[in-house]
């Protein structure tokens, strides 16, 4: 690509950026625009990457070469879309069957050593190592927070725990849970700023790439413009109101 | 009077707190405060220390699993990983179970391994982009090349000098996921745990509280969490680039957001008590 | 037909699932390099496939839109514009973005518009946390004002500016804004999550047990 296809992208990338922000001011045609371009340069993205990574050199280079038994996925694969197709709708089945048998099939022991056996194991192993003398201060905080992720899960748990009606005890115990859960609610909300904003940023860096000479100030201009629009836009829809009032 | 006063600014047209943060983003980006990042976290230096303790010649095989919608967080981590890598002389295999990563991936071998004077096919390799991310853990417990057998160039990935000894996760030094999504509990429970390969994770600052459990038991070796994690990698590398630059722009908006939050609760106390 | 519409998928599923499930307790050759690898293949490929629902279903929503003509038709001719504008730079590239150092027009698609696009979208959402953080975070309760803590203390640990700010007011402590960090991300919210996942392994197991039996047959479809 030559540097002016470089500046023309240039030009491009800060046009649609801005056409996305132009949503937070209000609705326009230049925001529905790039909505409607996502959506289909989506699935163009996702089509040319199935196409090229697995299409032709996992189906049909080895059709071409005579290994013939991958027709068989290939087909089942293919069944899936019977579902846009009521009358044969139930052909699809036979494509689910596969993916589902095999994926349950898969993740039962999975998830059942990673997120329970171990998880139990992870906080009682600690307790267990608790010993010797306790002449550190940090000997006598990791004995404290081990017991107090022991306490903790047990009262999250107990707040989970439906089975039985929460009074006296229990209720006690998922009281405290609550607390434990939003200890940890409010660690995920302090982080979900950092990550939104850091979207933000990545794409205010960008337009301040962009705004630069050697892209002839591609940001600031289309800033411009769409400003000029809303005012313009302002103005008309302010007379059309005018005149539909008089009418 | 001064009730109404204040308790006007609680309906406050959204538009002007979005141009507040549009301010306090964009100023910081044009003239940057240059703080230092002095506390580097502790998981992120899990990280860096398992990748440093590693002999020359070993394997690292990355799932970049991220698209341009978290391109700000997670690319400075996968870059700062792979610098790293080629510093310490590790071959690495680069594969994704997103679509949009492949473009991202791409940027990447575009650039660094020029750095470090390392060679597609040698030194590194990307793989193709694959759809069924159990299918694949599960087949590279026994054989890569069984679902692997071209690289995204079309080369017999057998036959190239990367893969040199390479057959299922027991020959590989590490495994890393680096992802917006949830697909690294799946590389935890379908590959760390059950083929036994040390497992290291780079996610979003939004899931990264979540991974907690799997860190204290030792299922995760180490993680990098959001920008700042990427920030913290480029300070232990020594080599400061987009994740620094990015932190410190984000200083004053996380500010604004405490300043706001505490803002309307106090109009609300006031509101109802004065 | 009944047996091949409802019989027979069923009777696969229970077949696929037992037999994957027994997989991973027998290490015998057989189960690990014979039926995994074939099935991991398959399922690969399958999979593969699955997205052309997605793809049909955005594409005849739309062209139904364009053909009635109703209402904001034309911005339906965009998707159509957005799918070619990757789909055209890819055959003639045949799938690389990169020809040795130059970026080929697929990688130039990429860059200026699927990633502007995707990347936009997302960010935006950045504008809606602080304005809802502003209108809808009520410190009422004890509880909300537990989260509150957690929440500043972590914004705040996750700049510079925070750490110097916290070294200044709070230095005489000897606790770092770091070490209260960490501790809250090791200790508490570890207890939390740990409940929320061993709820969620347990509901995944059942969901995977109903679905080899045939009691799950939400993926079925209707009759």
């Amino acid at each position: 690509m030559s540097e002016t296809w470089i500046i023309i992208g240039g030009w491009f990338a800060a046009g649609l950026t801005i056409f996305m922000f132009s949503f937070l001011y209000k609705d326009n045609p230049f925001f529905k625009i790039a909505e409607h371009l996502y959506l289909g340069a989506g699935m163009g993205w996702l089509f040319q990457v199935s196409l090229y990574d697995v299409w032709i050199p996992q189906v049909w280079d080895p059709i071409m070469q005579g290994k013939l038994l991958v027709i068989v996925p290939a087909l089942l694969g293919l069944s899936l879309v019977a579902q846009f197709f009521p009358k044969i709708s139930w052909v699809s089945r036979y494509g689910f069957t596969f993916v589902m048998g095999y994926g349950a099939g898969l993740a039962i022991p999975a998830v059942l050593s990673t997120d329970f056996m171990s998880q139990v194991a992870g906080t009682i192993e600690p307790i267990f190592k608790i010993g010797g003398t306790f002449n550190t201060v940090s000997a006598w905080t990791s004995a404290f927070n081990a017991f107090f992720i022991f306490f903790g899960l047990i009262c999250v748990l107990f707040y989970f725990f439906f089975s039985v009606e929460h009074k006296g005890m229990v209720k006690k115990a998922s009281t405290v849970g609550i607390y434990f859960l939003m200890l940890y609610f409010g660690a995920v909300f302090g982080n979900t700023v950092m990550g939104r904003f850091s979207l933000l940023y990545g794409r205010f860096d960008d337009l301040y790439f962009y705004s630069s000479s050697k892209y002839f100030y591609a940001s600031q201009i289309i800033a411009l413009a769409l400003v000029i629009y809303f005012i313009i836009e302002h103005f008309t829809s302010k007379k059309r109101k005018i005149q539909q009032e008089a009418k | 009077m001064f009730k109404e006063y204040i308790s006007k600014f609680l309906k406050l047209d959204r538009r002007w707190i979005f141009l507040l943060l549009t301010i306090v983003i964009f100023v910081p980006i044009i003239k940057p405060l240059g703080l230092p990042n002095i506390s580097i976290g502790s998981n992120t230096k899990r990280v860096y220390d398992f990748i440093e303790a590693l002999p020359e010649g070993g394997f690292a095989l990355l799932s970049l699993d991220y698209d341009p919608s978290t391109r700000p967080e997670l690319h400075p981590q996968a870059i700062a990983v792979i610098r790293h890598c080629f510093r310490k002389n590790i071959r690495v295999a680069i594969m994704t179970f997103l679509p949009g990563a492949t473009g991202l991936i791409d940027e990447i071998v575009e650039k660094i391994p020029k750095e470090y004077n390392k060679k597609d096919g040698i030194d590194y390799v990307v793989l193709p982009y694959q759809p069924n991310y159990v299918a694949v853990m599960t087949q590279l417990g026994s054989d890569i090349y069984g679902i692997f057998r071209t690289d995204t160039k079309g080369r017999s990935t057998k036959d190239l000098p990367v893969m040199k000894g390479i057959k299922s996760y027991k020959d590989m030094s590490f495994a890393m996921c680096i992802t917006g999504t949830a697909l690294l509990d799946a590389w935890v429970a379908y590959a760390g745990d059950k083929y036994k390969v040390p497992m290291l994770g780079g996610v979003t600052a939004v899931s990264q509280p979540g991974y907690g459990p799997y860190l204290q038991k030792g299922q995760l070796k180490g993680l990098i969490g959001g920008m700042k994690g990427a920030a913290d990698y480029e300070t232990l590398l020594k080599k400061l680039d987009r994740g620094t630059k990015g932190i410190d722009s984000l200083n004053l908006a996380h500010f604004l957001v405490l300043i706001l939050i505490i803002t309307s609760n106090i109009i609300i106390l006031i509101t109802k008590y004065l | 037909m009944k047996f091949f519409k409802r019989n027979l998928p069923l009777v696969l599923v229970f077949i696929v699932g037992m037999v994957t499930l027994a997989s991973y307790y027998v290490p015998h050759r057989a189960s690990q390099e014979v039926y995994l690898d074939t099935m991991n293949k398959w399922v690969n490929i399958i999979a593969a496939f699955a997205f052309l629902l997605g793809l049909l279903s955005l594409f005849y929503s739309h062209y139904h839109k364009i053909k009635k003509k109703a209402d904001g038709w034309g911005y339906s001719l965009f998707v159509y514009i957005g799918f070619l504008a990757m789909i055209i730079p890819a055959i003639v590239s045949e799938g690389q973005q990169l020809d040795g150092p130059n970026l080929t027009s697929l990688g130039w698609a990429f860059r200026f518009i699927y990633n502007t696009l995707a990347a936009t979208m997302f960010s935006v959402l950045a504008f809606y946390i602080v304005s809802t953080a502003f209108r809808s975070f009520r410190i009422k309760s004890m509880q909300a004002f537990v989260l509150f803590l957690a929440a500043m203390v972590l914004i705040m640990g996750r700049v510079p500016l925070g750490d110097l700010l916290w070294s200044k007011i709070l230095g005489w402590t000897g606790m770092s804004l770091a070490d209260l960090v960490e501790w809250i991300m090791h200790v508490p919210a570890v207890a939390a999550r740990r409940g929320i996942m061993i709820g969620i392994a347990i509901g995944a197991a059942v969901i995977s047990l109903k679905i080899i039996f045939g009691i799950e047959r939400q993926y079925m479809g209707k009759d």
